[in-house]
């Protein structure tokens, strides 16, 4: 047999497996559009979002039918990648805002102008910092659907003991409240009860940025903004609390755990975290604004944004429009889960302003900050998680970490 | 051999070229090639940038960290991994009851995955509530800090990887020819000079096996780190599988990924070929 035969043999094979799982489904019942819709709400948040789900199929049926798919976030953005770029593409899909511009630079989200004009959207009643973060170029490329941001958690009844009357609104006031709250009542150097703790280092640390009036990236987004007397500040003012022995360093400490249990009196977290502190038996908390730590008033945000893919045709493209629409319209469900919505009407509806925990949360809507609008904020936030950990577990001195992020951040930003 | 017969194992070996063709040679190939290119899943172009990506790896700083890291590991969990490995396949080379019972718990680690295994010591290693600390009676932050974070993702990995070397070490100790260990008792050699003199080089091939298998499993490390620690405490446990990883699929950057993955590729090409070498050396002079 010559050898022409054989690889011409192997490359059929192979041509028929690849072939294989390209196109899928079966046609779906006459006039009804289906919609996938692909969100990562796998916690609490998910039973929600399926109430909604259920409550839209009902009063669309025989037109529009959603099918609502549920992928941890850990590995969303492969499929949702790997289905813009190779076609499997779900008509609806959840994007949080720090991840926005990248899919939207390489020009995969659909264009919903003509969309929102048609449904007389202008974004008179959205959060403008949201309704900003939506447009790419110029265009509303996604439609915001909730927004979340840091809030200050503590403990009710370990107030009260320490004789706090209302939350901290200032430095002052913070630490003033975390040294009664932290308690050490064996008298062996270790408290037993701390005033405050850091949790996730990545969105606390940021706030703080934010607050001194810095970020990952400077306002042009084309250079670092940690090689700045203001990042230094900024986490120079962490340290300090870690220092005054109001909250443990943070290496290996599953703080969160610590505020659920009370053995923690605060915390900074987003509003979606409320859900898990709801279910904690014995645990009285409430939430308010982030405290004021550095100059200016600014806190760390995400919002779920609702996108389509580019290209969808006409009856698939209505579709999905009018499910994103009306989770938008119907976020008042949403909230309920842990969450702020982004819609004025809903925020300043009497049913919003009953959920007490998120209406103290949506007090910040107008000072909140997103994550840089780089399309490589999700590779350098990793420098900047680096640098926090480094910090504020005393391995490095302070602007050491930052320069070293900083050099990073700018290395990546030049290449192209 | 005929004709007829190489149209015969053409046939038979047809199955398996197939797949070797369709899942590693071509795999193999087209990765070179992505490496080559500027290459971002969305991008509607891919430039061709030649070895640009390759180069912009070697300049990258944390790129360094992160073979320093794995080479770290390495060290870590090679020697300990093959000479635990080889204590526990000759304790258990012996006639005692119930070594089977023994061999089958030293080995089921290696059937669990990386998450399992990763969870469970998660438990383990927890600073406040963990077995460790507690019957150490320490507080030690083990995933939480980087001096201890590394030596722990080793530790556990050795509890891991044991049983796999062990049964290669097993069956390689069963070959020891006995007439040769039979003599040299009758010489009066004591154990240790029994095993140095006699075992030792019959199961060399063994071990130089072991070494390179465990040499490349460690250079790949992965799931440890991504699971337990990410990279973290302040890229103390950043290897350089969790480096590419983050290129490939935290920016999809899969050009640079690729070429990554070829650099690491290369190096533990060149790793083996050594170990081999000196091997080779060692087991000749004999």
């Amino acid at each position: 047999m010559s050898v022409r035969w054989f690889l011409a043999t192997v490359l059929g094979l192979a041509a028929v497996v690849a072939g294989q799982g390209c196109r899928h489904g079966a046609p779906p019942d006459e006039g009804v559009v289906v919609v996938d819709f692909w969100n990562g709400f796998s916690g609490p948040d998910g039973a929600q979002m399926e109430k909604i789900v259920r409550r839209f199929n009902q009063e669309h049926e025989g037109r529009i039918r959603v099918n609502m798919q549920i992928i941890p976030w850990g590995t969303f953005y492969d499929k949702v990648t790997l289905g813009l770029a190779f076609g499997g593409a779900p008509e609806v899909f959840v994007i949080h805002v720090n991840r926005f511009p990248e899919y939207a630079h390489h020009g995969v989200l659909g264009n919903l102008d003509d969309l929102a004009k048609q449904g007389g959207l202008d974004g008179e009643d959205f959060v403008e910092a949201a309704w900003e973060a939506a447009h790419w170029e110029g265009t509303l490329r996604a439609l915001p659907l909730d927004c979340h941001p840091l809030g200050l958690y503590y403990n009710l009844d370990l107030f009260e003991k320490a004789g706090i009357a209302r939350p901290p609104q200032t430095y002052d006031e913070f630490m003033d409240a975390a040294r009664k709250l932290t308690r050490d009542n064996d008298g062996d150097g270790r408290p037993e009860q701390w005033g405050f703790a850091f949790t996730w280092l990545h969105s606390n640390s940021l706030c703080f940025l934010n607050q001194f009036g810095t970020g990952l990236l400077d306002e042009s987004l084309k250079s670092s903004g940690l090689d700045t007397p203001e990042a230094t500040a900024a986490m120079e003012r962490m340290l300090d609390i870690v220092r005054a022995g109001v909250a443990p360093p943070p290496e290996g400490q599953d703080a969160w755990l610590g505020f659920q249990t009370g053995k923690v009196a605060m915390a900074l977290e987003g509003v979606y975290m409320m859900t898990s502190l709801v279910e904690q038996k014995g645990l009285r908390f409430a939430a308010a604004p982030v405290p004021q730590f550095g100059p200016r008033k600014a806190v760390w945000a995400g919002t779920h944004l609702l996108a389509m893919p580019e290209g969808l045709d006409q009856s698939r493209r209505h579709a999905a429009w009018t499910f994103m629409t009306y989770l938008s319209e119907n976020s008042l469900g949403w909230a309920e889960g842990g969450q702020v919505p982004v819609r004025k009407s809903v925020l300043n509806s009497p049913g919003f302003q009953r959920l007490e925990v998120q209406a103290q949360f949506a007090k910040q809507l107008d000072h909140v900050v997103y994550e840089p609008r780089s399309i490589y904020s999700n590779l350098i936030a990793t420098f900047g998680d680096s640098a926090f950990e480094a910090i504020l577990n005393g391995i490095q001195p302070t602007e050491q970490a930052l320069e070293t992020a900083a050099r990073r951040t700018d290395n990546r930003l030049r290449k192209r | 051999m005929t004709r007829g017969d190489g149209r015969a194992a053409f046939w038979f070996l047809l199955p398996y070229l197939t797949l070797f063709a369709v899942f590693l040679v071509g795999p193999l190939a087209y990765g070179f090639w992505i490496s080559l290119h500027d290459w971002h899943v969305l991008g509607k172009e891919v430039p061709f940038v030649g070895f640009d990506n390759y180069a912009a790896a070697l300049g990258d700083d944390l790129f360094h960290i992160a073979l320093a890291r794995t080479a770290y590991f390495v060290l870590l969990t090679v020697p300990a991994g093959n000479a635990l490995s080889l204590l526990v396949a000759v304790g258990l080379n012996q006639r005692y009851r119930a070594t089977t019972l023994f061999k089958v718990c030293f080995y089921v680690p290696v059937v669990l995955s990386i998450a399992v295994t990763a969870i469970l010591w998660r438990w383990l290693l927890s600073s406040e509530s963990g077995l460790i600390n507690h019957y150490l009676g320490t507080r030690v932050q083990w995933l939480g800090s980087p001096t201890w974070a590394m030596p722990s993702l080793a530790l556990m990995t050795l509890w891991w990887g044991l049983g796999g070397n062990m049964l290669v070490y097993l069956a390689a100790l069963r070959n020891v020819p006995k007439e040769q260990l039979e003599a040299a008792s009758l010489d009066g050699a004591s154990p240790w000079r029994r095993f140095w003199a006699v075992t030792w080089p019959s199961i060399g091939p063994a071990t130089l096996f072991c070494l390179i298998m465990s040499v490349i499993a460690s250079s790949q490390v992965f799931g440890q780190t991504f699971i337990l620690t990410n990279g973290g405490p302040a890229d103390s446990t950043l290897t350089v599988v969790l480096y590419m990883y983050r290129q490939g699929f935290g920016m999809y950057q899969l050009g640079y990924a690729s070429a990554v993955a070829y650099l690491l590729f290369f190096l533990v090409l060149a790793l083996s070929a050594v170990q081999i070498r000196l091997m080779a050396r060692t087991l000749k002079n004999r």
